[in-house]
């Protein structure tokens, strides 16, 4: 039970007796890059939010690194004590904080001493390719790109156990979704991180994942 | 489209016609007549009873918003966030105390404080402020104001994309979410509200005439209505005019296009409060409308009784209550029929100059009642052809023309931004013209909205007094100035059965609607 980073058994979750996932079970091992694909409303979205905590399944169990996270019908562990960073698919940012506040509202969170906040922001921002002047911008301020690689940034800087990526390159140019998947994969061999990927899009499925898994219709069709 | 003989260009001109000579042109005359006696300044602003006049004018507004955001921010917060049972009723029960004409609030409060100092302990009673004071204006003020801050805390939490929350919470406490990033995103709609509530309570006549609190609207009417001093009142009201407008100016920027318009954020859980938030978050709205809706209708329904005959005070005021009647339907029509137009005209405008208007018809809402009143009079007491209204009955609908058409322009234009701009294109471009377009694609979609609009300025102008006693032909009365006259000669039980009657007026349809939209949503 305990060999899986995090492991998902007979998970089901439905809205109004509709969409979500069926008696979905999964097993990621630590470093392991898995990527979900599927079609719109397969249930890969609802897979990262049972993950995360922000959705309580309603039967099944998840497990994180051998402790049980959440039952049927609840969350056993808040999300914000299952160390996980979160690129939501709309990015998320908080428009009133600039990107360095974005940052350091996570390591205030978790209570990073203040001394070590300004390092640990610089390494993130340093790791994602953005610029010192964009530090003290606000989201709105910022490109698409760049405010990519800042959701990636505030995922990154509370150095997540697992990290969560709903389909973070989908509302960009092709190009730069060609430039920022290559990125992702090279943070990821260098961070050794455990990661769950959701997308459509077969190409970042071959680029990212050590395995793929497919969803339809909220059940698994292949690869779990 | 835009042609200059389309049906289109015509409603929207003629519309903007109506708001430019009914409302915004006894404005600008207050202010232009003011600057143009400039000896009546120092006479009337500088000596210690205006000095007098600011600091009971400011410490009413202050207090009023202060104590009003306080209670509504909290009910504003619950209503977004809190699964209570009946939320659809109970939000509609706690708008009643902005529904009912203000003075009512005043006069159950005065009926109130009478019962209590009867039964509360001698230390209780020392505690409890005298109506007929600064504190007990600022009482009966916070009570009319407070659902503004509630609203306003509402649509604007709602308005705060769950999404937010949530990355938050992936890190967070949900204590520390809410401080740190829900707060300060809903922070300038609470705000905004705040100073919204100051401007109104400053701006409010009927509860400082009746509690005798001296400020600058009471003695702009007494200078007007009493010493029959023009030049005085004039002047008196620019202070006011331009405290008003600078404010509410602030607040219609800070606001911007929180305004009225709630926005679904995309699909996601925002905070909950947990099961023992939910029970004190139940005793406080219940505290709430026990204290400012049960209370002061059961006061006014207590000293209603005490009358020798109910029937015969009503009968006796039935001219009063026809004339409001009549009066606060055709006003109500004709300001929604415009208002339409103008939120039409808004709603489709470029950004910039869709804010500017925004802050004008704020700044319009805002401005007191006395004010608007004599500039009506300034306006519309003129020879013929120009003057043929002014001593008739159509001087009370052009009145609540002049105070409520910005407020229902700005809730209108909120409702048909919600209509995609591309419906209309696909009609347009499908032969259909811009009425039939209006008619069958626009308003079909938001009638519900534009109902509720009709039905509030209704319920305003129904209870309207400021004005309408300033303009209201001689000999003629509608139900407000009735009952705001009798406060000063009458017997208390005949001044709270019309008191009554107007609640019941007002309130009767509204439980309805509330029983309705309870059993529609259950939880």
């Amino acid at each position: 039970m305990t060999a899986s980073f995090l492991r998902l058994t007979g998970v089901t979750k439905s809205y109004d007796g509709r969409g979500g996932i069926v008696g979905f079970s999964l097993d990621v091992a630590a470093g392991e890059s898995v990527v979900i694909v599927g079609p719109s409303g397969s249930g890969k979205t609802t897979l990262l939010r049972l993950v995360a905590g922000l959705e309580r399944p309603d039967a099944g169990e998840i497990w994180l690194e051998g402790r049980t996270v959440a039952g049927p019908k609840r969350n056993l562990v808040a999300p914000h004590d299952r160390g996980l960073g979160f690129v939501f698919q709309d990015l998320a940012l908080w428009p009133h904080l600039s990107v360095c506040r974005n940052l350091e509202f996570v390591l205030g969170s978790a209570a990073v001493p203040h001394v070590r906040r300004t390092e640990r922001i610089e390494e993130a921002l340093r790791l994602c390719r953005i610029g010192a002047h964009l530090a003290d911008r606000y989201p709105h301020q910022l490109s698409g790109g760049e405010q990519q690689r800042v959701a990636l940034a505030r995922a990154l800087v509370g150095a997540p156990r697992l990290l969560l990526l709903d389909e973070p390159l989908s509302s960009l140019d092709p190009e730069l979704r060609v430039s920022l998947r290559g990125e992702l994969a090279s943070l990821r061999r260098q961070l050794h991180l455990t990661m769950i990927y959701v997308t459509h899009d077969a190409d970042d499925a071959a680029i990212l994942a050590d395995r793929t898994v497919t969803l339809r219709s909220g059940r698994v069709q292949s690869g779990a | 489209m835009w042609g200059f003989q389309s049906s289109r260009m015509v409603a929207i001109g003629s519309a903007a016609t109506v708001f430019v000579v009914v409302s915004l042109l006894p404005v600008v005359y207050m202010f232009a007549l003011a600057l143009a006696s400039p000896g009546a300044w120092a006479a009337t602003i500088l000596d210690d009873r205006q000095r007098g006049l600011l600091v009971n004018t400011t410490a009413l507004g202050v207090g009023s918003a202060a104590f009003a955001t306080a209670i509504g921010a909290p009910l504003g917060f619950i209503f977004a966030r809190v699964p209570l049972r009946f939320t659809a009723g109970l939000r509609l029960t706690l708008l009643a105390p902005f529904l009912l004409p203000p003075y009512l609030i005043a006069l159950a409060w005065i009926y109130l404080e009478g019962m209590l100092r009867k039964v509360l302990p001698a230390a209780a009673v020392a505690a409890l402020p005298d109506p007929y004071t600064l504190g007990g204006a600022i009482v009966a003020l916070t009570v009319v104001f407070y659902p503004l801050a509630m609203i306003a805390t509402e649509v604007g939490l709602r308005r705060v994309e769950a999404r937010l929350e949530e990355a938050a919470l992936l890190v967070a406490r949900p204590g520390r979410v809410l401080w740190r990033i829900t707060w300060p995103l809903v922070a300038p709609s609470v705000l905004s509200a705040a100073l919204v509530i100051f401007v109104l309570a400053i701006s409010e006549f009927s509860v400082p005439g009746l509690l005798r609190v001296r400020v600058f609207t009471t003695e702009i009417f007494t200078a007007f209505a009493a010493l029959y001093d023009f030049g005085r009142a004039t002047v008196l009201a620019v202070p006011l005019l331009i405290v008003s407008i600078a404010v509410a100016a602030t607040a219609a920027f800070l606001a911007r296009d929180r305004v009225l318009v709630t926005r679904r954020g995309l699909y996601g859980s925002p905070i909950v409060p947990s099961e023992a938030w939910t029970v004190m978050a139940a005793a406080f709205a219940g505290a709430a409308v026990v204290l400012t809706v049960v209370l002061p209708v059961a006061a006014i329904t207590r000293e209603a009784f005490r009358a020798d005959s109910m029937a015969a005070v009503i009968e006796g005021s039935r001219a009063a209550v026809g004339n409001s009647l009549v009066a606060a339907t055709i006003g109500a029509t004709a300001i929604t029929a415009t208002a339409i137009c103008l939120g039409y005209a808004r709603a489709r405008t470029l950004a910039a100059g869709a804010a500017a208007v925004d802050v004008l018809w704020i700044v319009l809402f805002t401005v007191p009642s006395t004010v608007v009143g004599i500039g009506l009079i300034g306006v519309w007491n003129r020879p013929a052809p120009w003057g043929w209204f002014y001593g008739t009955d159509a001087m009370l609908v052009i009145g609540y023309m002049a105070r409520f058409l910005p407020v229902a322009a700005l809730a209108s234009a909120a409702a048909i931004r919600s209509v995609p701009t591309s419906h209309e294109e696909a009609a347009a471009v499908s032969g259909s013209r811009w009425l039939r377009t209006m008619a069958h694609i626009v308003v079909p979609p938001i009638r519900l909205g534009l109902l509720a609009v009709w039905a509030i300025v209704l319920i305003l102008s129904f209870g309207e007094v400021g004005t309408s006693i300033l303009v209201a032909p001689a000999g003629e009365s509608t139900l407000p100035i009735r009952v705001y006259t009798m406060t000063a000669n009458a017997a208390p039980g005949q001044v709270a059965t019309l008191a009554l009657f107007q609640s019941l007026v007002i309130l009767g349809p509204l439980v309805v609607i509330a029983i309705v939209l309870s059993k529609r949503n259950g939880h």
